[in-house]
């Protein structure tokens, strides 16, 4: 079965993450932009960030035979720098139509100040200027109101529901999300957001309706096969198959579809090789995923 | 008649885009001659939407008038999007020369891979293109290939504004990475003693690693092949692979010295073959990637 996590920040992950998550058939992911751990202090470290996001990481992952499309946007936390997020405004337009942004996050709410708040419309006007989806981040405190006030924000700017996918949920939020009509999407992290065998109880529940799995992998503890897992998860549970693949690859990929920057043709059916083009180096890279052609007879000779 | 490039790039636009994506260029054009950079940036990003990304569909002839318009350049590969993305930067306002430089260095910080080939390959036809010298060799210190490629192949600038330390970086990088040599505009005119010694190393340092050595590596060490270069040839023509043994009889060739005839006459069969013509560095090339 094929796999689409729609929500993992590979830029911290490594490339034996890559090989395991291919191996597991992680199809393709999305990355979206967030904070590093650390806030950043200069506009330059958002702008070089964004260009790795749509440069070099897309490409890194296509060596390993994976398909990488992101977000752009500002998070969260660091929209309280007033004076830094300002500076972010300015070079959005410079990436939000680079070919692989399939819409504008992850934006939101952290502790629910004015200044999130504002750089939440800015970006959400922005959105709808360039014709894109919206991924937004709900807070990990004050869960429910910060979600149901995000929400209360997109009806106000008048952002159709469907182009809207909301993360994070949980068992306490996922209804009213679900209710009025967004994409509702789980993040499968270990011991904070969600683990997947209360997810497997949530599809069962609201069945797979506009229900979106990710892992949220990241610099933290957290898993990169959290998708697949979960899927296998839930067929041993007794979920129908085809359910797996709607809140495992199909929702997802009608989500963020929307872009028109996200189509299984892309992974599918590759682009034949052509050496002007970026997959060309990709093209004999893939080969070297075959252990049987690149592992040494010895794993101790590094040739 | 001659045409601007200018003008052959609108005309190849005007004969694959769709009425919808026409109008939108003209638009965009029209706003970024105004000096709007944000317009600039955004039409800059969203040309492949607008306007496709096809290949151009070029004959002999378009070909022809593109090397009339601007010596050395070779849009065979060119696509549509990249046309429309070149005429926005033409468009752009380029009397103040360091502002035209940071607008279009911004581009360069913040683009993704196939803007980077373009915007690579579009600096041959822009004004200002001796500010640019730095900007060619950071390109080639990347790691990604096709970046690499459109800065190496089918580009003239390198061979117009490189350092000869940049220049011999460029080629010994790309035999380092496995691209063709052959495509490099003005590869023969500028050889020079010091790429024929890092050459000459580097291929000493892939015999002692029991590596192959690039065959084209010859072509471009022999004209300064020193005692030791030529023992070198002088080995690989004689046992080396077919196509090892053709790059040495055609660079032998090229050399027209006594110590070249020396060797070449080892193997008279394919010191003829590369003497008539018959072997060229194009098929070499073909062959070896």
């Amino acid at each position: 079965m094929k796999f689409i996590d729609p929500h993992i920040h590979v830029t911290s992950r490594t490339t034996d993450d890559y090989e395991a998550m291919a191996k597991a058939g992680v199809a393709a992911i999305i990355e979206p932009a967030f904070w590093l751990g650390q806030p950043r202090t200069h506009v330059g470290s958002f702008q070089d960030y964004f260009s790795s996001l749509v440069g070099f990481e897309k490409f890194r992952a296509a060596q390993f035979g994976i398909r990488h499309y992101c977000t752009i946007g500002l998070n969260s936390k660091e929209a309280n720098n007033e004076a830094l997020a300002e500076e972010v405004m300015e070079i959005m337009p410079l990436f939000l139509a680079k070919e692989n942004v399939v819409a504008v996050g992850e934006i939101g709410f952290d502790d629910m100040t004015a200044l999130e708040e504002k750089y939440l419309r800015i970006q959400l006007e922005m959105a709808k200027e360039v014709d894109l989806p919206v991924l937004i981040h709900t807070p990990h405190r004050n869960k429910k109101q910060g979600t149901y006030r995000s929400m209360d924000i997109i009806e106000e700017h008048e952002i159709p529901p469907h182009l809207v996918v909301i993360d994070h949920n949980n068992e306490e939020t996922c209804e009213e999300v679900l209710r009025r009509g967004y994409w509702a999407a789980f993040t499968i992290y270990p011991k904070t957001k969600m683990g997947n065998e209360r997810m497997v109880e949530v599809v069962k529940k609201y069945g797979p309706e506009r229900i979106i799995v990710d892992s949220s992998a990241d610099w933290g503890v957290s898993d990169p096969l959290a998708v697949p897992k979960t899927g296998n998860l839930m067929l041993e549970r007794g979920v129908p198959e085809e359910h797996v693949e709607l809140t495992c690859y199909k929702n997802a990929l009608a989500a963020y579809g929307q872009s028109g920057q996200f189509e299984e043709s892309d992974w599918l059916t590759p682009e034949p090789i052509d050496q002007r083009t970026l997959f060309e180096g990709n093209s004999v890279l893939r080969g070297g995923q075959d252990p049987r052609v690149d592992k040494p007879e010895d794993d101790r000779i590094i040739q | 008649m001659s045409y601007t490039p200018v003008q052959l790039l609108e005309n190849w636009i005007l004969r694959q885009a769709s009425d919808a994506g026409q109008a939108w260029l003209g638009s965009q054009r029209e706003a970024v001659t105004t000096g709007d950079l944000k317009s600039l940036y955004m039409a800059f990003g969203f040309a492949p939407r607008k306007i496709g990304k096809a290949d151009l569909e070029l004959t002999e002839r378009d070909l022809g008038d593109a090397a009339e318009a601007r010596p050395g350049w070779m849009p065979h590969s060119w696509t549509i999007d990249q046309a429309a993305r070149v005429l926005l930067l033409i468009s752009l306002p380029s009397e103040d020369d360091a502002a035209f430089q940071a607008s279009l260095e911004k581009l360069f910080q913040t683009a993704e891979i196939r803007e980077q080939v373009c915007l690579y390959q579009a600096l041959q036809l822009l004004p200002h293109q001796e500010l640019f010298d730095d900007r060619l060799s950071e390109g080639i210190r990347t790691n990604i290939k096709s970046i690499f490629e459109s800065i190496a192949h089918d580009n003239p600038l390198p061979m117009e504004l490189m350092s000869e330390h940049a220049w011999n970086q460029m080629i010994l990088k790309a035999l380092f990475i496995g691209v063709a040599l052959d495509p490099i505009e003005g590869l023969d005119r500028r050889v020079n003693p010091e790429l024929a010694r890092m050459l000459i190393d580097f291929a000493h340092e892939r015999r002692a690693a029991k590596r192959p050595i690039p065959v084209e590596l010859w072509r471009v060490a022999a004209p300064f092949a020193d005692e030791i270069a030529l023992e070198d040839m002088k080995a690989l023509y004689a046992s080396g692979e077919l196509l090892e043994k053709s790059a040495i009889a055609l660079a032998l060739v090229a050399t027209a010295s006594d110590e070249a005839d020396v060797i070449l006459k080892t193997n008279p069969d394919i010191a003829k073959r590369a003497e008539s013509g018959e072997l060229t560095w194009r098929e070499i090339a073909q062959q070896a990637y």
